[in-house]
């Protein structure tokens, strides 16, 4: 009986050195030949156990067991010479190298024992791109290849080293609807050859759909093994979190006042002489949410850095309430009421090793009212932070605990306090729900909505286009660093739609693009 | 991990990296030892390990030596001010060296004050020691101001001007400041009165200025936790881009960071000078500032922690010198030791085993307890 089952992981337990318990007494059985799904809240786990897997991280006590035998999965070498292969939710690509020779990587074919092979590696290449159906061009150069291409190129990667079992961690986070279609196409082609396939997610719907089975986690701990056509949405949703998550935003219609940012014919050529923003025009109004939708890399991430001064454009005008802050510090940019969320909670968000109560007084620790003459006052500021955290429903055991310590939706919950409690006249939310729970998403979107109604302006950049279509009262959508389409009202949006904008298919004139300048 | 576990890990972790230390030292004295045969060898390895281990604190011939133990306080107030100094600049991420030759530097200004300037006394000293603080805080501007506007490594720069400010200093004493009328190279005697008093007059230059070294202790551990400025340096040495992002103004507090560095250093030497010296006479850089930079990293860049870190950097020089003095130890043999405790201390991964043991039963004693307390109150809900 045992040989039914590819991967067996009993009684996982793995406490980090900083006394997190990821997992805790865990089973986790996949099928030979079976895509099975591993589904969770961030934080509840999934990770970890799919490092233990490959070999990134030992479990603290269990055992695991591929193909009937017990394995010490030491490093990932050990898991790729037993027929694990994994693709990374971050992409584990050279991006200056071609896509053959990030193929043969490690293993590379030799011409007269010295020199490498290139052609022998382009064979290589297309020989298994032709075998699994995965079409990618062997001579492109990482960097220049789409999303979709380097996903398949981290597959064909996992294959050519001999993987039977394939590990994805969040393959869909960056793809679009279309580029997820394909995916799941070719997901099922490999399992109809054989190969076994663990899908970590935790987008519902396409679990239902091309998933066999699929183990549930919860905070560290296992839900249960469920035949996916078994269970309902709601069910799954319900073992996730322990509640019925409603996934609306509920808001009234927006009454947009007066002009907050006014953001006008912006450009940027990075340093490697790429146009990343084009003529980049549009202004966001008191009390509205404007969203900015786009498949990744497509001048989202310059725009923000634009407007926080993390970058310098090359032309153009920003201004907010009709005064430039282009140029400007970060600390006059915060004193003209800029607040930004921003996208790499880890870089710019917080100072990991500090601890809460630091990490909430950081843009205020020179206020007047934290401070008695030369020395902080700490009981102003134990107060603040205290008001903060209950506010904002910080998950913690004291202010003084390290933030990083806490799990990603308590850390974006801490940006988030602060950003939102210095008396904002323009937010700009990058990616504020990326990677975190869906208890802490729906707290943030209710937050912001909430602020926005308020008379704030809220600029919302989101590559998940259920969250900027389902909280943005208008949205623009960006490709190659232009803005190619705009919709005053999102209601009558639907992915499809979008996902023809967001690759480039369609684009709007330039007087319907213009109407976002609200002139 | 509760506290009571961590200060038991830190606690066994310090004394494994000592008893490391030590039995690396009884291998060495062994070796070098010149008896003939085991017997002999051994027993002057245990003579010499008891002079180390207890010679800071006993007379030659048994009892307690007060001479011996405030030398040991003595040696500390150089040491707890570079200690301080390098604590600052570690907290803001600047790997500045220069507190060796900011030590002399302000030990010269100091000197110079107190020989030429007419002053009252009380005014004196406290004006020589804060103008040889000020001479160093203002030098530290050259190593600051250039990583802060130009990126350049104030690791290399500061280490260099070391050495510039050491040839520089012995220039100024061999050309111009040296009193011709003695066998050795050495400035005019400094003015009686701008000497700093003893708290103890047995010859161990066990000055005053360690009270003042105690009190800095405090204020700059205010300094660096209690205000925003010592705020946002530990920021920007824990992460520089979040500071930038939420508005400090990272390259004016990287330079105050140095300066403050400079300042402290340059006081360490000018309480030294007038602590213990009556001119100036040194010839090369003192060594005590690589000594702060061990004893702040020893001290985990805590000010509150230096002065521990500092008497047990002293202790041990002063064991040493016993050792090397009363049983033909070569004094050298200090660095080795200092190193070997120095690896071990400064060594992340050391005993980090038994630290995930401690982890491990930490966080299931607190799961258990939280499944009581579930187990408590969903009894409570069913009555």
């Amino acid at each position: 009986m045992a040989e039914e089952y590819a991967v067996q992981m009993k009684g996982i337990t793995k406490v980090y050195p900083n006394g997190i318990a990821a997992n805790q007494n865990v089973d986790f059985f996949v099928k030979k030949g079976e895509i099975h799904a591993l589904m969770g809240e961030n934080g509840a786990g999934k990770s970890t156990l799919v490092k233990m897997l490959f070999g990134l991280e030992q479990p603290t006590s269990g055992e695991i067991i591929v193909n009937g035998k017990k394995l010490n999965l030491s490093s990932p070498n050990v898991a790729i010479a037993n027929g694990i292969g994994m693709v990374h939710q971050h992409f584990m690509l050279v991006p200056s190298l071609t896509v053959a020779e990030n193929m043969v990587l490690g293993m590379v074919p030799k011409k007269s024992g010295l020199f490498i092979d290139r052609k022998k590696a382009v064979e290589i290449t297309e020989e298994f791109s032709k075998k699994f159906n995965l079409p990618v061009d062997p001579n492109a150069k990482v960097m220049d290849i789409p999303v979709g291409m380097k996903q398949k190129v981290e597959i064909l990667k996992a294959l050519v080293r001999g993987a039977k079992i394939l590990i994805l961690d969040e393959p869909t986070a960056v793809l679009t609807t279309q580029e997820t279609a394909e995916l799941f196409k070719e997901l099922i082609n490999l399992k109809n050859q054989g190969y076994t396939i663990i899908f970590i997610s935790h987008k519902l719907n396409e679990i239902m759909q091309i998933t066999d089975r699929m183990t549930i986690l919860r905070s560290g701990h296992s839900m249960g093994v469920y035949n996916t056509s078994d269970v309902t949405p709601e069910k799954i949703s319900r073992l996730m979190v322990g509640r019925d998550v409603v996934l609306k935003v509920q808001k009234e219609r927006a009454k947009p006042g007066e002009e907050v940012l006014r953001v006008r014919d912006l450009e940027y050529v990075n340093e490697w002489g790429k146009k990343m923003l084009d003529k980049v025009s549009f202004s966001v109004r008191r009390g509205e949410i404007l969203g900015i939708a786009g498949v990744e890399s497509n001048g989202q991430k310059e725009l923000v850095d634009m407007l926080f001064n993390l970058n310098t454009p090359n032309a153009g005008t920003v201004t907010v309430n009709g005064e430039s802050i282009l140029g400007l510090s970060q600390r006059k940019i915060r004193s003209k009421g800029v607040s930004l969320v921003p996208e790499d909670r880890m870089l710019y968000g917080i100072a990991g090793a500090a601890s809460i109560q630091e990490n909430l007084i950081s843009d205020r620790c020179g206020d007047k009212k934290l401070n008695k003459g030369l020395l902080f006052d700490m009981k102003k500021i134990r107060e603040e932070a205290d008001q903060l955290i209950d506010e904002y429903t910080v998950l913690c055991k004291s202010q003084n605990q390290r933030v990083d310590n806490l799990s990603g939706g308590n850390i974006q919950k801490v940006v988030v306090a602060r950003e939102f409690s210095n008396n904002p006249s323009l937010i700009i939310a990058d990616q504020p729900t990326r990677g975190i729970d869906v208890g802490a998403e729906e707290f943030i979107h209710n937050k912001l909505v909430e602020l926005s109604r308020s008379g704030i302006a809220v600029l919302l950049v989101s590559a998940d286009l259920n969250e900027v279509m389902e909280l943005s009262d208008s949205l623009i959508v960006m490709y190659g660093g232009r803005i190619c389409a705009y919709f005053e009202d999102t209601s009558e949006l639907n992915d499809e739609i979008m996902g023809e904008y967001m690759l480039g298919l369609k684009e709007q004139s330039p007087e319907q693009i213009r109407r976002v300048c609200h002139e | 991990m509760n506290k009571k576990r961590k200060m038991i890990f830190s606690l066994v972790r310090g004394l494994t990296a000592i008893l490391i230390a030590l039995l690396v030292a009884a291998l060495l004295i062994f070796v070098s030892a010149n008896g003939d045969g085991i017997a002999e060898k051994l027993s002057q390895t245990g003579g010499a390990m008891k002079k180390l281990l207890l010679g800071p604190l006993l007379k030659n011939k048994g009892g307690i030596s007060v001479k011996n133990i405030s030398d040991v306080f003595a040696a500390m107030i150089p040491i707890i001010f570079t200690g301080l100094g390098t604590c600052v600049m570690f907290s803001a991420n600047q790997f500045n060296l220069g507190t060796e030759g900011g030590v002399m530097l302000g030990a010269f200004v100091a000197a110079l004050v107190a020989i030429y300037c007419p002053l009252p006394p009380v005014v004196l000293p406290v004006v020589a020691i804060l103008l040889g603080a000020i001479a160093v805080g203002i030098t530290m501007l050259i190593p600051a101001v250039l990583k802060a506007r130009l990126g350049v490594s104030e690791m290399v720069n500061s280490l260099m001007l070391n050495y510039v400010i050491m040839y520089f200093i012995k220039y100024l004493l061999n050309s111009h400041l040296a009193d011709k009328s003695k066998g050795q190279i050495m400035t005019y005697e400094i003015q009686p009165h701008a000497a700093l008093p003893q708290l103890i007059n047995n010859g161990s230059k066990l000055s005053w200025g360690f009270v003042v070294a105690l009190i800095f202790v405090v204020l700059v551990a205010l300094f660096m936790y209690r205000t925003r400025w010592g705020y946002a340096i530990r920021m920007i040495g824990i992460n520089k881009d979040f500071a930038m992002y939420s508005g400090m103004k990272v390259g004016a507090i990287i330079i105050l960071s140095q300066v403050i560095g400079g300042l402290l250093a340059g006081m360490g030497g000018g309480i030294e000078m007038l602590g213990r010296y009556n001119t100036f006479n040194w010839t090369g850089l003192p060594g005590y500032g690589w000594t702060g930079i061990t004893v702040a990293i020893l001290a985990g860049n805590n000010p509150l922690f230096v002065p521990l870190a500092a008497f047990f950097m002293s202790y041990l020089n002063k064991g040493c010198s016993l050792m090397s003095t009363y049983c033909g130890v070569p004094a050298q043999l200090i660095d080795i030791l200092q190193a070997v405790i120095f690896v071990f201390f400064a060594a992340e991964q050391f005993l980090s085993g038994y630290r995930q043991k401690l982890v491990v039963k930490s966080t299931q004693e607190e799961l258990s307890r939280i499944a009581e307390q579930e187990a408590a109150a969903s009894k409570v809900e069913v009555k």
